[in-house]
């Protein structure tokens, strides 16, 4: 069988995509608190490496991955040259645009400020309305930046909109869908093409 | 490509040099003449042009009297747009070219490709898709590592959803999910817009050699454009299927070319061990008609900077 490298974001999406191999001949037994990186499965055949989420897309297109598990907001906001093959069905959540109440109206005429971990993604979806904006990129605790007046509205990724309601925002207008996707690098495609049909089978739950 | 020291920045370049005098004498062989392209193209032309790439990608230049030009962003276009000033269409044109492009890249950085390439002009159908694919996997093979051609047809999958009447976003929306393999997407995708069970629901299958592939599309109900793109993959398929190349063909009906003037057949070389594609092109006789003479046109291209290094390697590590 061809040796095939398949990279996971690190935390919960990775580590829910890699027990969707569990059963199967390409599971790995692994400690949870293990610092290592990189892990094969008993047979030998398939190497796991991983790393941050935001990269996966990264090693995926570079060719040093065949295969990745990331979630589609990564893939919204990097716009890379891979082919998506699989929508894995968990992890689902949406982007939104969150803010207080009328938060967002009342901007029309003016600068909207936006604060967002995904800066690329926000200026696509404001490309063609007819709204000025000004993108403030941040890290983490994007939920702060309306409270601080920091920003007029966020756009995250909203799963159950506890986070926001514990904030006092609420949802102002729901953007993409947002799940964990199996990516594949082009050539790799070709050239693996059975044994990355075989993943498919052994990833698609929803069949 | 950079060098630390200019031992290694000359070795290359002899290297490389001797790669594209090889690949020359190939294409002259075959009966191409060298073209060169113009180096500057006017800004306003290229903006208004039709099959533009992203304008924002383009190097600008200023000349003197503070006109824009960019520097050439594709080859096929550059020469299409020299030949058809001085070409009435008879007979076949055969011309090769060797030559960079230039593309503004994330910090403020230029990226110059160099590429090599033919263009056929004016050539009978099967006749000319069967010479330029011969030709790319010819150049496949002399890198002397496993090697695939991507192999499909932009009419068949076109034709389908002209039939449909699929236009505007809708279709280039089921273009990019199919461009994309996202088999979930498609599925949803086609449900909204009620043609689930429709031939592009297994699209995504017709994909392998080149024989079960075509058995596999026939099975589907088609109009007449359909069965004349597979019609021509078949004849292709006769002619390679006793050569040795016919291994490393793949066809895949599911292939969208990134390039919207393609109307035929498309192609791509990947070789083992790299991540894209080192080779690409394919039929556009759509795009001959912009230039005020409909013909035959096949062409392909060749990245010569990423032959040139797995070539090293290659010579390295034996």
């Amino acid at each position: 069988m061809d040796r095939i490298t398949i990279a996971i974001a690190k935390g919960r999406l990775g580590d829910e995509g890699l027990s969707l191999f569990n059963n199967s001949d390409m599971e790995i037994v692994r400690d949870k608190d293990s610092r290592k990186l990189v892990f094969s499965d008993a047979g030998g055949g398939t190497k796991y490496i991983f790393v941050k989420p935001s990269d996966v897309v990264t090693y995926v297109e570079k060719g040093v991955a065949d295969l990745g598990i990331v979630g589609k907001d990564i893939m919204l906001e990097e716009d890379k040259d891979v082919y998506e093959i699989l929508d894995l069905n968990y992890g689902k959540c949406r982007f939104a645009i969150a803010g207080f109440r009328n938060s967002y109206n009342k901007k029309k005429d003016g600068v909207l400020r936006i604060a967002s971990k995904y800066p690329n993604y926000v200026q696509s979806i404001f490309e063609n309305r007819n709204q000025r904006i000004e993108i403030i990129k941040l890290n983490g605790s994007v939920e702060l930046a309306p409270l601080i007046d920091l920003s007029d509205v966020i756009v995250d990724i909203v799963e159950t909109g506890n986070t926001l309601r514990d904030n006092g925002l609420e949802v102002l207008e729901e953007l993409d869908y947002i799940s964990a996707r199996l990516i594949a690098n082009k050539a790799s495609y070709r050239f693996k093409y059975q044994i990355i049909k075989k993943i498919e089978k052994i990833l698609d739950v929803s069949r | 490509m950079r060098f630390t020291t200019i031992d290694e920045e000359l070795t290359v370049t002899k290297f490389k040099k001797a790669i594209e005098r090889e690949i020359e004498g190939y294409f002259e062989g075959m009966g191409f003449n060298l073209i060169e392209p113009r180096i500057f193209q006017k800004y306003d032309e290229y903006v208004n042009s039709e099959h533009k790439q992203d304008s924002t990608k383009t190097v600008k230049v200023l000349s003197g009297n503070s006109r824009i030009f960019i520097l050439r962003p594709d080859i096929t276009i550059n020469v299409l747009a020299e030949i058809f000033s001085k070409w009435d269409g008879e007979p076949p044109l055969k011309v090769y070219y060797n030559s960079t492009v230039y593309q503004n890249r994330p910090g403020g950085k230029i990226l110059e490709n160099h590429q090599m390439g033919i263009e056929y002009l004016g050539a009978e159908i099967p006749r000319g898709d069967i010479e330029a694919l011969d030709m790319a996997s010819n150049i496949m093979a002399s890198i002397g590592r496993p090697y695939i051609i991507e192999l499909g047809s932009s009419k068949y999958l076109d034709s389908y959803l002209d039939e449909m009447k699929l236009v505007g976003p809708e279709r280039a929306e089921l273009k990019d999910l199919i461009a994309k393999k996202n088999r979930h997407g498609l599925r949803s995708k086609l449900r909204e817009l009620k043609i689930d069970g429709s031939i592009l629901e297994n699209i995504l299958d017709m994909q392998g050699h080149m024989e079960e592939v075509i058995e596999m599309a026939k099975k589907y109900e088609m109009n007449k454009d359909m069965g004349l793109a597979l019609e021509k993959l078949t004849k292709i398929k006769d002619y390679f299927v006793d050569k040795e190349v016919y291994e490393n063909i793949r066809l895949d009906l599911s292939m969208v070319p990134n390039l919207d003037y393609y109307d035929g057949i498309v192609f791509k070389g990947y070789c083992l061990g790299n991540s894209t594609r080192i080779l690409s092109g394919g039929r556009y006789d759509k795009l001959t008609e912009e230039f005020g003479l409909k013909v035959s046109a096949i062409g392909f291209m060749i990245d010569m900077d990423q032959i040139t290094s797995i070539r090293m390697g290659e010579k390295s590590n034996g």
